[in-house]
């Protein structure tokens, strides 16, 4: 009997130690590579010495290594606002498009066009295009252009407005065009008139906005030229690695859809507000690696698993709104496994000073975040995109 | 006969020269930013040096407040022109409506096709045919979000809407209607 005893307490002991050390290395397992991400608020402190690299500001290109091309004319996304990258770099690397406003007549933003003389048809500026090779070289694309994407294979889309000049008073519009390289000749996608901006390929069909009444969003897709069909009301999140499916957002910027960009057909489904945590909405411009979505949301960032016809919200990470009272804008996965975010900070003019931007990386495992250095506003401190264009 | 048209005819020229309407004060608005779905629109009309009436109502711009998003954030601070008011709107947005001027934002990114409405068909109607967020019908609290327009109520009797476009027009003594510029006609602050 009790040689039986002695040999279950030895099998019970050698159990017990087996599941001790499969649970010892599933910990470590998981937290060596971030598997647990949880949410909760992120702790911002200053010291990002990394910026996404490359990045645009004012009318400098910056490498992130402490190398800077000065470029012709300054960054400015006054006709997209975040809807769309300020600058893109082309898949072989070697061209990077930028935004560029031409004012043509100070505005004063707290007065009104009368207040100021500024008549209906009055000129105030003209939004150009630019293109710098990276060797010193940098040309005007288009004139009266904005939102360009690069194609895998070198072609370019952008909006190419029927009068170049923003008027007052007036609707600027405009049509989608593509060329198959930068001194190509422009081939309409996109031919009647109306307010677009180009969000980007997929593939080698283009998704643009159309920008309605009241600034309502619409996402369209050109499957080719001249053949263009709705793909959503609303905006779209974020495009998946193989530009076969998007997620898009509705007019309320409550209800998540995943789409099939080829088809339309909807894949999967989430309605923010009943999720867990629930969030009041979530924005445009994200970004998709792997499995995982990223956004901007009410509380800060919110992070989406999805699966070939599922879509989980996993994590929310919250900001404190009285230092970020606007949140981020376009955030990036900024590593493979997706543990890693960076994005863009704005905080608005206050009585202590003028608006500002810098960048935040956020590890989303341990919610910490680094903050780079504040630059003006209307400097445009941005990330480039990199190939595709697609936001 | 000729008697009569004459005393037409007098009382038409004298009608033509009398100030008209009686109480046409200068009017304006102004848009006081606090949250998304619960700022405040009022209307100011200038009785007499330095003497003003106001009326105030409940509205909502945007779904954040950050007024450089592009179809999402609230409106930007400063004076707008008026561009154009219409009683039957027929688009995407619909029936009483006052259209404003684009206006940049802080770090200058432009917002346009931006109008004070709410929620109601071209007619003035409501259209509800579905239990969701239907475009032309006021659902409730949650219809104060917009991309970034002015919402009025379009709920109770008289709605908001209402006494807000019928006060313009009665305190203002404008009844233009279609494409027409009034300067400085709404001020947005926080």
């Amino acid at each position: 009997m009790k040689g039986v005893f002695g040999a279950r307490i030895t099998a019970v002991a050698l159990a017990v130690a087996l599941v001790a050390a499969a649970a010892l290395a599933l910990f470590a397992v998981l937290g060596a590579n971030g598997a647990v991400a949880r949410t909760g608020p992120l702790t911002v402190h200053a010291g990002l010495e990394a910026p996404p690299s490359p990045f645009v500001r004012a009318n400098g290109l910056y490498d992130g290594k402490g190398g800077k091309a000065q470029l012709e004319a300054r960054i400015s996304g006054a006709m997209t606002g975040p809807l769309s990258p300020v600058a893109v770099k082309s898949g072989d690397g070697k061209l990077v498009v930028y935004n560029t406003w031409h004012e043509l007549r100070a505005v004063d933003g707290e007065r009104s066009f009368s207040a100021q003389g500024i008549g209906d048809g009055d000129v105030l500026g003209v939004p150009e295009l630019r293109v710098y090779d990276g060797s010193g070289h940098d040309e005007l694309l288009a004139r009266g252009a904005y939102s360009a994407a690069w194609r895998a294979d070198g072609a370019i889309a952008f909006v190419e407005a029927t009068q170049p000049e923003f008027r007052a008073g007036g609707n600027y519009e405009g049509r989608v065009v593509v060329r198959q390289s930068i001194r190509g000749r422009n081939v309409a996608w996109i031919k009647e008139p109306a307010h677009y901006v180009v969000y980007g390929w997929a593939g080698d069909r283009l998704l643009v906005y159309r920008v309605g009444l009241g600034e309502k969003l619409e996402l369209l897709v050109a499957d080719t030229p001249g053949r263009v069909r709705p793909l959503a009301d609303g905006s779209a999140i974020a495009l998946s690695p193989d530009a076969t499916r998007v997620a898009v957002l509705d007019q309320e910027a409550t209800n998540v859809r995943v789409l099939d960009v080829a088809t339309g057909r909807e894949l999967a489904w989430l309605d923010v507000t009943t999720a867990t945590p629930a969030l009041r909405w979530v924005s445009y411009s994200g970004s998709w690696a792997g499995d995982h979505i990223v956004t901007p949301a009410s509380a800060g960032l919110a992070v989406f698993h999805t699966g070939p016809s599922s879509l989980e919200l996993e994590q929310v990470l919250s900001l404190d709104r009285a230092q970020f009272p606007v949140g981020v804008q376009q955030p990036r996965f900024a590593d493979d496994d997706g543990n890693d975010i960076s994005a863009t900070v704005d905080i608005p003019p206050s009585a202590s000073g003028g608006a500002v931007s810098f960048f935040i990386k956020c590890d989303r495992i341990t919610r910490s975040c680094e903050r780079g250095a504040a630059a003006p506003a209307k400097d445009w401190l941005r990330p480039v995109e990199q190939e595709g264009g697609t936001p | 006969m000729r008697a009569r048209l004459a005393v037409v005819a007098t009382l038409a020229a004298v009608a033509l020269t009398l100030p008209s309407p009686s109480l046409a004060y200068p009017t304006w608005f102004e848009f006081a930013r606090h949250s998304n779905t619960f700022s405040t629109l009022t209307m100011v009309w200038q009785i007499g040096a330095g003497w003003y009436g106001t009326q105030s109502w409940r509205a909502g711009s945007g779904v954040s407040t950050d007024a450089c998003w592009v179809g999402h954030g609230w409106l930007p601070t400063g004076y707008y022109d008026l561009k154009g008011h219409w009683d039957n709107y027929n688009a995407a947005i619909a029936g009483r409506v006052f259209y404003l001027q684009d206006k940049q934002c802080w770090n200058g990114t432009w917002r346009t096709q931006l109008f004070v409405h709410s929620e109601e068909t071209a007619a003035q109607g409501q259209y509800c045919p579905t239990a969701g967020d239907d475009p032309y019908c006021w659902e409730g609290d949650n219809d104060y979000y917009s991309n970034g327009c002015i919402k009025l109520a379009r709920g109770g009797n008289p709605s908001d809407l209402r006494l807000m476009h019928d006060g313009w027009h009665a305190k203002s003594g404008d009844g233009r209607h279609g494409n027409f510029t009034i300067g400085s006609w709404l001020y947005v602050h926080d």
